[in-house]
C-alpha cells in the first residue's frame, strides 16, 4: 500500500506542517493529500458528478473539524458501498472516552492521540504507517468493492 | 318507680354509647384531644337519657310521682348542664329535622348565640348555606349509624376558618328510634394549622431540592463541557510549541549555538509539561464527573495488577511488595483502580532511594466505627498503603490531598501534586475517610475507608 495516497484530513496548519513533516521524518513515500474540511472530503471521495473518485490507502482524520465533524464524515463514509471498508484511523488531541467509543461505534479501524511530546508523536507515526502501509492485508477488493 | 327504672335503662345504654363514642373518637384520632371529650360526652348523653326518661315520665300513671321525677330530673339537667358547659369541647344536639334542642356554653360563646334563641333554629338560620349543608350531611351521616362517627367540619370564625374533629352520634328513644343528633367537636385548628406548615416546608424544601438539582445538573454539564474543549482546544497550541522546536532543533541545529539549542529544549519541555498538566487536571474532573458505579471490587486482585505493572515499567527497582488476601469493598472499580494506583506509585516513587523498599498493602479494623465493619478476610474496614520510603512531616499533612501541593521538591521527586487530590475526590464520592502518617526518613502510610452503603454519591 505504499503507492495509494495518504489521506489527511486536518484543519489545523501547524499539525498539518507537523504531521507532514513527521511522515517525511519516517521515510514515507506516499503521496499526502490534504483536506481541510468535511466537504471537501466527501467531494473527493465521493463524488456526484462523475469524476473519478479518490482511492486512499488510509484516511487519518481528526474529529474537529469544520462544517462537518470528524464522527458524521466517518458515518458517511461508512454508510456508502464505495468507502464502506477503506481503513479510517481517528488522529486527535481527545482522550476523551466518548470520542472513542463513538469512533468505534461508527466504523473506525484505529483511534489514536496525538501525543504533545514531538518525538512521542514521530514514533506514533512510524508505527502507524508501518503497520497500516505495510503489514496490515486489505481486504481484496473484489469481495470490497474499493 | 317505672320512671326510675326507665331512666336507668336509658343512662345505662346511653353511657355505653358515650364509651363506644369516645373510644372510637380515640382510635380515629389518635390524639390526646379526643379523649378529652369523655367528659362532655357523659354529660350530654346524660342529658339525653334525661330527655327521654321525661317522655317516659309522661307515661306514667301515678302524677304526683310524676311531678316529683321531674323536679329531680331538672335538677339533674342542671347538674349535667353545668358540666358540658365548663369544658372547652363544643357541644350540640340537633333533632333529626336539624333544629337546636341544646349547646353548651363554648357554642354560646364561640357563635356568640345564646342558647334560648337558638331552640328551634336550623343551621341554616345561623351560618351561610353552603357551612349549614356541609353541617347538616354530617347531621344525616351519623343519624344512619348506629354508632358514634368521626369527621373533619369546618367553621367560620372571625379569625378565618377554624378546622374541629366532631364525633357524632344518634340518640334514639326507647324503641331505638333515632329523634337527635348529638355533637361534640373540638378545635383542631391549631394542629391543622401546623399540619399545613410542615407540609408546605416540606414542599418548599422538595422544590429547592429540585432547583438544585437542575442546577447541579447543569453545572456538571458545563464542566464536562470545559473539560472537553480543555482536552482538545488547550492541547493543541502545546503540539505546535513542542513540535517547531523540536524541528528547529533537528533541522537548524547547525545554525543554533548551544545556548540556543538549551532555549529550545526549555520551549519543548515546557510544553511538554504542560501537557501533563492538563492530562491531570482532566483526569482530576474525570475523578469528580465519572458516574460512580457500585459493585462488589477485589481490592486484592487491583492492587497486584498494579503492583505488576509497576515493576514491568520499572524493572530495575528492588521492591518487596505484599498485598493481603481477601481485600475487598462495595465500590466503582474504575475510580477504586486510580485509588490504589495513585496511592502504589507514590509509594514505589518515594522509596525510589531505598535500597531495598517495602510496600504493603493490607486493611485493619476501623476503630472509630463500632459496627466494626470488618471481618478477619479483611473484607472492608480501613484499607492501607504503607512504605519504608522518604516520609514526609506531618505537619503539613493538610497539604497532601490539595491539588497541585507536593511536601517533596521537584528535582527529587517527579510530580504534579494531583494524584492524592484525585485520591481524596474518589474516596469522597465513596462516603470513605482518607488520611496519612508519616515520619521523614522512615515511610508514610496512607489509610482510606469505603462506605459499603449504596446510595446517593458523595460528590
Ligand atoms: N508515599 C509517600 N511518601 C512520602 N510522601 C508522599 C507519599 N505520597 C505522597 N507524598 C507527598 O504528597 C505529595 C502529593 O502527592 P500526589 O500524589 O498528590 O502528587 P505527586 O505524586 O507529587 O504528583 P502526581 O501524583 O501528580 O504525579 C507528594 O508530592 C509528596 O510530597
Ligand atoms: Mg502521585
Amino acid at each position: 500500500m505504499r503507492d495509494a495516497p495518504i489521506l489527511l484530513v486536518e484543519d489545523n496548519p501547524d499539525d498539518i506542517t507537523l504531521t507532514l513533516r513527521a511522515f517525511a521524518k519516517n521515510g514515507v513515500g506516499n503521496e499526502i493529500v490534504v483536506l481541510t474540511d468535511g466537504e471537501l472530503l466527501l467531494t473527493r471521495l465521493l463524488p456526484a458528478d462523475g469524476t473519478s473518485p479518490l482511492r486512499p490507502a488510509i484516511i487519518l482524520m481528526d474529529i474537529h473539524l469544520p462544517k462537518f465533524s470528524g464522527l458524521e464524515l466517518l458515518q458517511r463514509i461508512r454508510s456508502d458501498e464505495r468507502t464502506r471498508y477503506v481503513p479510517v484511523i481517528m488522529l486527535t488531541t481527545s482522550t476523551e472516552e466518548r470520542d472513542v467509543v463513538a469512533s468505534y461505534q461508527l466504523g473506525a479501524n484505529s483511534f489514536v492521540c496525538k501525543p504533545v511530546a514531538y518525538d512521542e508523536f514521530l514514533r506514533t507515526v512510524r508505527t502507524l504507517s508501518a503497520y497500516w502501509l505495510d503489514i496490515n492485508k486489505r481486504c481484496p477488493s473484489s469481495e470490497c468493492p474499493p | 318507680m317505672m320512671g326510675a327504672s326507665h331512666r336507668v335503662v336509658a343512662m345505662v345504654t346511653l353511657v355505653v354509647t358515650v364509651a363506644i363514642a369516645v373510644l372510637a373518637a380515640g382510635l380515629v384520632i389518635g390524639d390526646a384531644a379526643a379523649l378529652g371529650l369523655g367528659l362532655p360526652a357523659v354529660a350530654v348523653l346524660g342529658g339525653a337519657g334525661l330527655l327521654i326518661a321525661r317522655t317516659a315520665a309522661r307515661d306514667e300513671h301515678a302524677l304526683a310521682h310524676a311531678r316529683a321525677v321531674e323536679r329531680e330530673a331538672r335538677a339533674d339537667a342542671d347538674r349535667l348542664l353545668k358540666v358540658i358547659d365548663n369544658t372547652s369541647a363544643v357541644i350540640y344536639m340537633r333533632d333529626v329535622r336539624g333544629r337546636y334542642l341544646l349547646v353548651n356554653r363554648q357554642y354560646e360563646q364561640l357563635f356568640g348565640v345564646r342558647r334560648e334563641d337558638l331552640v328551634g333554629l336550623t343551621d341554616h338560620d345561623l351560618f351561610a348555606k353552603p357551612v349549614a349543608d356541609a353541617f347538616r350531611a354530617n347531621d344525616l351521616k351519623a343519624l344512619a349509624q348506629e354508632t358514634p362517627t368521626v369527621m373533619e367540619e369546618a367553621a367560620p370564625q372571625p379569625d378565618g376558618t377554624h378546622t374541629y374533629i366532631t364525633v357524632k352520634y344518634p340518640i334514639t328513644d326507647v324503641d331505638g328510634h333515632p329523634y337527635a343528633v348529638c355533637g361534640i367537636s373540638t378545635d383542631i385548628t391549631d394542629r391543622k394549622r401546623a399540619e399545613e406548615q410542615v407540609r408546605r416546608l416540606n414542599a418548599e424544601l422538595e422544590h429547592r431540592v429540585r432547583e438544585r438539582t437542575v442546577e447541579l445538573e447543569a453545572s456538571t454539564r458545563e464542566l464536562d463541557a470545559f473539560a472537553y474543549s480543555v482536552s482538545h482546544d488547550l492541547r493543541a497550541p502545546l503540539r505546535t510549541l513542542n513540535g517547531f522546536s523540536e524541528a528547529l532543533l533537528e533541522d537548524y541545529s547547525a545554525r543554533l549555538d548551544q545556548t540556543g539549542r538549551d532555549y529550545l529544549r526549555r520551549i519543548g519541555a515546557a510544553a511538554d509539561r504542560m501537557g501533563g498538566l492538563i492530562d491531570d487536571l482532566l483526569n482530576l474532573s474525570r475523578a469528580s464527573r465519572a458516574e460512580l458505579r457500585r459493585r462488589p471490587v477485589d481490592l486484592t486482585a487491583l492492587a497486584e495488577q498494579i503492583a505488576d505493572e509497576l515493576s514491568h515499567a520499572d524493572p530495575d527497582r528492588k521492591v518487596e511488595l505484599t498485598v493481603q488476601r481477601g481485600l475487598a469493598c462495595m465500590g466503582d472499580s474504575a475510580l477504586l483502580e486510580l485509588v490504589l494506583r495513585n496511592l502504589l506509585s507514590n509509594a514505589w516513587k518515594f522509596t525510589s532511594r531505598r535500597a531495598t523498599a517495602r510496600i504493603d498493602v493490607g486493611a485493619v479494623r476501623d476503630r472509630s466505627a463500632d459496627d466494626g465493619a470488618v471481618s478477619d478476610d479483611g473484607a472492608s474496614g480501613v484499607f492501607y498503603v504503607r512504605d519504608n520510603g522518604v516520609g514526609f512531616d506531618e505537619a503539613y499533612a493538610h497539604k497532601l490531598f490539595v491539588p497541585f501541593q507536593r511536601l517533596h521538591p521537584a528535582i527529587d521527586f517527579s510530580g504534579n501534586g494531583v494524584g492524592l487530590a484525585i485520591v481524596a475526590r474518589v474516596v469522597a464520592r465513596h462516603h470513605g475517610r482518607i488520611w496519612a502518617e508519616g515520619t521523614p526518613g522512615q515511610g508514610a502510610a496512607f489509610y482510606f475507608t469505603v462506605d459499603a452503603r449504596p446510595g446517593t454519591d458523595g460528590s
